[in-house]
């Protein structure tokens, strides 16, 4: 990832306000592990259980987490950047459009669907471009991956 | 989810109504194996659809479903739309151990299918490191019983034929080894061919080469006969432990529901392609069991499996292994 | 020596027959296009194309499913350049740099060295095969489950040494990877671990789905709110090709990286994924300004391909000598011999002296064949990244889509990479490098493994990994790795392995 530091910008006097929020991040995780480890048996050293090894990664985690924070609060660090949620929904959404629709609908629906919803994500989409070259690239596709590479993927599969 | 899936496609068979008046099959057929390809059951199921798909006049296509031991695709065949155009290869895992190594396990192999026949069966054999100081099956089982948990078997991992016919050559000879588990056949028998475990049992087709190799020895097969693939393995009842009988069969399912004249239909093809005579052969280079003809029947298939699932089940709820 | 070059003439003999050469230029195609589509790889691909060489001798089959298998090698390698997307483990380091340099023009330059670095490796790989196949395979015979986790302890270390940006951060991540290696069915005892009852989790998390995740959705997503640097080139595309002075510089590094990859590649239990990391981390350590590493660094780009395919090439080893597949692609090379009848195992040498030296042969002609193919498509390639973006990035979400559905004809492995996507997107705001999480992810899968496999095999006793020479002297590589890394003079010239 580029680097998000802009040397002599705002960042360099305020606290890491990235590192803090990373922090709290690895002990969220940390700690949802932890719960989730809680019920199966650790065994010991010698025989190790189911739980060993994840819950002790997950306590590794939960320090490294501390750790993290408190490099965030004790140091300058880079600040906390916004995060873009328009590209998030819809790239995941289309993602997961994809996902149910596929094996109901079939490719020829799932396909076109989920470039238009992809589509949403830019503010500069060419809305006329994308529908000719979401169809284009469907038929492509179907070509491609069940006429030449026959994989067993619906195609179309709807009343 | 799940559920509505199944239900919306359930609406869209019956929608599809007038086009299945049409001779079946009018499209291809999707045959889930629900192990990763490659694998034996994956390419039993391949031989046999190659020679069926001729019969019938359509593609079989494998779609390999893998996961949970096999049951993950088992448990798809079970849910999907019974119209022959989902079938399944089933295994002496999904269908017959499945139900006492899985406690939530979302069918029942006895009821949930509708059974198309018997296709191959794949012997077991007793294995162990070449420098495994025994020469025989009875030097062996006295040496295996003798050291106790000191002696180390090999298994592919839990609810794998390698780890329940194991089990029950375990439960029948009183032998309580410590078991090593790997992911698949492939390392676990990397580590017996060097010697870091003394022995294991899985497929013959796994193992053949090893054996004709020399870096491994076969003690027997769990069949009434020898095979010709390896005619100096002694079978079991001649080495001594006749009781036991095991082998990994393979074997074809569709849905619950599926009309009478499909499986009908189904069950032909397949006995076609056993009679093929390249198809035999294939097979039966893999070291596999064919069934005879009052084997390939549909019901000869569906008593077999009420047969299985009642032998596994007290065999792995005594070991104690769960999979999931 | 005599009998090397009578197998090698009986190889090329029999691999140079026309339909031979046409079978094994078709796999390679087909190879390369799957490897270029994220997502689709050869396993999917190599089984769905086994019914179709039914009708081939098995020579040939074998033929074109091997190149199918190294032409995906190559073909993935053009995806982790071109889009940031590392189809399979051994690609994530080609991703570091190698997305660097396409941003900087330098795309051509990437591919070009990228692949005459594999086709070097490959052209070593092979004689490596035929001459040392056999004693090779003793070596990994001295590898069991103790010395195996030495290794991946090495591994480990190989990230921690190198890793900075921040130390913490980055050992978090390598933390996180383990973590997650852990998700899913316990080995021994079959039970469920951190599914989050979800039973498609079962199995673990794919590498596939997770890296399409963390990389490349997550990548689309920052791409698209900074509308000013996301076209990856804008204006000039640069060098098609790689000049003599690009050469001159990675000459060296194929060759270290084709060593390593090659070694690595023999051991059982897909030895190679370690490979391109290694290659990596040691042109990092030797390099006089290690500060370009990440940044576009030709070196990092032309090493880890070499030892990529130097590793793919010599993994067919315990596949031909000892019938063992040491990963899930050559396990289907075992079902797809099978089929053919030819059980693999130590005597397909002796029994079929032809298929063995002609597919060893046609390996070779194989490699030269993608360098043939795969040189003109610079262009192409290239050309493809003057798409627009706002066309581009609908284009790679379908195909990662489909190809992450072909895995395993799952839809809820594609709702996986969504979750993932948000993951990575996550990691970036708060910055976390990606590239350790995928490295801890690899090698913890193996890691605990065969840590309790050396410890039931011990009954228990931790001096297993201290008494079996190999694995003490893979410890003693890592202990001394890391204090190296711990002396101060030495930390002030460590800079970040895991820069992108």
């Amino acid at each position: 990832m580029s680097q998000s530091s802009q040397p002599g910008e705002e960042s360099a006097s305020k606290r890491g306000t990235q590192d803090i929020a990373a922090g709290l991040f690895l002990l969220a995780v940390a700690a949802s592990a932890v719960f989730h480890a809680l019920e199966l048996p650790l065994g010991s050293l010698r025989a190790m259980g189911p739980g060993m090894l994840p819950m002790s990664l997950a306590v590794l985690l939960g320090a490294l987490g501390i750790g993290v924070l408190v490099i965030g609060l004790l140091q300058p660090g880079d600040p906390f950047e916004k995060w873009s949620f328009r590209g998030l929904a819809f790239v995941l959404g289309s993602i997961i459009v994809f996902a149910l629709t596929v094996r109901l609908f079939g490719l020829i629906v799932a396909g076109p669907l989920s470039m238009i919803i992809a589509g949403m994500a830019d503010p500069q989409t060419n809305w006329k471009h994308t529908l000719i070259f979401a169809v284009i690239l469907t038929a492509f596709s179907i070509l491609l991956f069940k006429v030449a590479l026959r994989l067993p993927i619906p195609i179309i599969n709807f009343m | 989810m799940r559920t509505i899936l199944t239900a919306l496609s359930v609406a869209a068979a019956f929608a599809a109504g007038p086009a299945m008046a049409q001779a079946y099959p009018n499209k291809p057929i999707t045959m889930i194996v629900p192990f990763a390809a490659g694998g034996p059951t994956d390419v039993i199921a391949r031989i046999a659809a190659d020679n069926m798909s001729k019969t019938l006049g359509q593609q079989i296509v494998i779609e390999n479903v893998a996961g949970a031991g096999g049951t993950t695709g088992s448990t798809r065949t079970a849910q999907s739309v019974p119209d022959g155009y989902t079938i399944m290869m089933g295994h002496m895992g999904t269908h017959g151990a499945a139900p006492a190594l899985y406690p939530n396990l979302k069918y029942d192999p006895t009821k949930d299918f509708e059974p198309i026949g018997m296709v191959a069966g794949t012997p077991i054999l007793i294995v162990a490191k070449k420098t495994f100081p025994a020469k025989d099956l009875k030097e062996f089982l006295a040496k295996a019983k003798a050291d106790g948990d000191k002696i180390n078997e090999a298994h592919a991992g839990i609810g794998s034929v390698s780890h329940t016919t194991c089990l029950l050559l375990n439960a029948q000879a009183g032998l309580k080894p410590t078991q090593v588990p790997y992911k698949g056949t492939g390392p676990a028998l990397n580590d017996l061919v060097s010697g870091q475990v003394d022995f294991m049992c899985d497929q013959i087709v796994n193992l053949v080469e090893q054996i004709k190799g020399g870096n491994i020895k076969a003690y027997a097969i769990a069949t009434p006969e020898r095979s010709p693939a390896l005619p100096d393995v002694p079978t079991t009842k001649e080495a001594g432990l006749p009781e036991y009988q095991v082998s990994a069969w393979n074997a074809m399912f569709a849905p619950k529901g599926t009309p009478k004249d499909i499986t009908a239909k189904l069950n032909d093809a397949l006995q076609k392609a056993l009679a093929d005579e390249n198809t035999r052969k294939r097979l039966l280079e893999l070291g596999a069991v064919l069934p005879d003809k009052a084997g390939q029947t549909q019901d000869a298939l569906g008593t077999f499996v009420g047969q299985e699932v009642a032998r596994w089940t007290p065999v792995i709820k005594a070991s104690g292994a769960v999979g999931q | 020596m005599e009998q090397l070059i009578d197998n090698l003439a009986l190889g090329f003999g029999t691999a140079l027959s026309l339909k031979n050469l046409a079978l094994c230029f078709l796999g390679c195609m087909v190879g390369t296009l799957i490897g270029v589509l994220p997502g689709v790889g050869p396993i999917a691909t190599i089984a769905m194309l086994l019914p179709i060489t039914f009708g081939i001798d098995p020579t040939g089959a074998l033929i074109m499913l091997a190149g199918i298998y190294y032409g995906a090698q190559y073909g993935g390698s053009t995806t982790a350049i071109l889009v940031n997307i590392p189809g399979e483990a051994t690609s994530v380091v080609t991703v570091l740099d190698g997305h660097q340099m396409a941003r900087q023009g330098r795309a051509g330059v990437a591919l070009g060295i990228a692949a005459i670095g594999s086709f070097i490796a490959g052209c070593v790989a092979t004689v490596v095969i035929a001459a040392l196949g056999e004693p090779l395979t003793k070596l990994a015979m001295l590898f069991g489950p103790a010395e195996y986790f030495s290794l991946m302890v090495m591994g480990l270390v190989f990230a921690v040494v190198l890793a900075r940006g921040s130390l913490p951060k980055a050992i978090a991540m390598i933390v996180l990877g383990l973590l997650l290696s852990t998700v899913g069915t316990d080995l021994e005892t079959g039970q469920e671990r951190l599914t989050f009852g979800v039973a498609e989790l079962s199995d673990g998390v794919d590498f596939a789905v997770l890296a399409m995740g963390i990389f490349g959705f997550a990548e689309i997503i920052r791409n698209l709110e900074n509308p000013e640097a996301r076209d990856v080139v804008r204006g000039k595309i640069g060098p098609l090709l790689p000049s003599w002075a690009d050469f001159k510089q990675s000459i060296a590094p194929i060759a270290r990286g084709t060593g390593l990859g090659a070694i690595l590649g023999i051991l059982p239990g897909n030895g190679a994924v370690l490979g391109p990391f290694a290659s990596y981390t040691l042109e990092k350590k030797i390099a006089k300004d290690p500060s370009r590493f990440g940044r576009g660094a030709i070196e990092g780009v032309a090493g880890p391909e070499a030892a990529n395919n130097a590793g793919a090439q010599t993994a067919f080893i315990p596949l031909l000598t000892l019938g063992i597949p040491p990963n899930a692609v050559m396990a289907l090379m075992v079902g797809a011999m099978t089929i053919h009848g030819i059980i693999p195992g130590p005597q397909v040498v002796t029994k079929n002296p032809q298929l063995f030296w002609g597919m060893i042969a046609s390996m070779w002609i194989g490699n030269l064949m993608l360098l043939i193919i795969n040189l003109p498509l610079v262009g192409l390639w290239v050309r493809l990244l003057k798409v627009p973006y706002s066309l581009l990035y609908p284009a790679i979400l379908l195909f990662c889509c489909i190809g992450i559905y072909s895995i395993n004809n799952s839809t809820s492995d594609v709702l996986f990479t969504a979750f993932f996507g948000l993951v990575g997107y996550a990691l970036i705001k708060f910055g976390y490098e990606p590239a350790p999480l995928l490295l801890g992810f690899v090698l913890g899968k193996l890691m605990e493994e065969k840590l309790r496999q050396a410890l039931i095999l011990s009954r228990g006793s931790f001096m297993t990994f201290v008494e079996r020479p190999v694995s003490a002297g893979l410890l003693l590589v890592a202990a001394v790795m890391l204090a190296i890394a711990l002396l101060p003079s030495i930390r002030k010239s460590r800079d970040e392995v895991f820069t992108e």
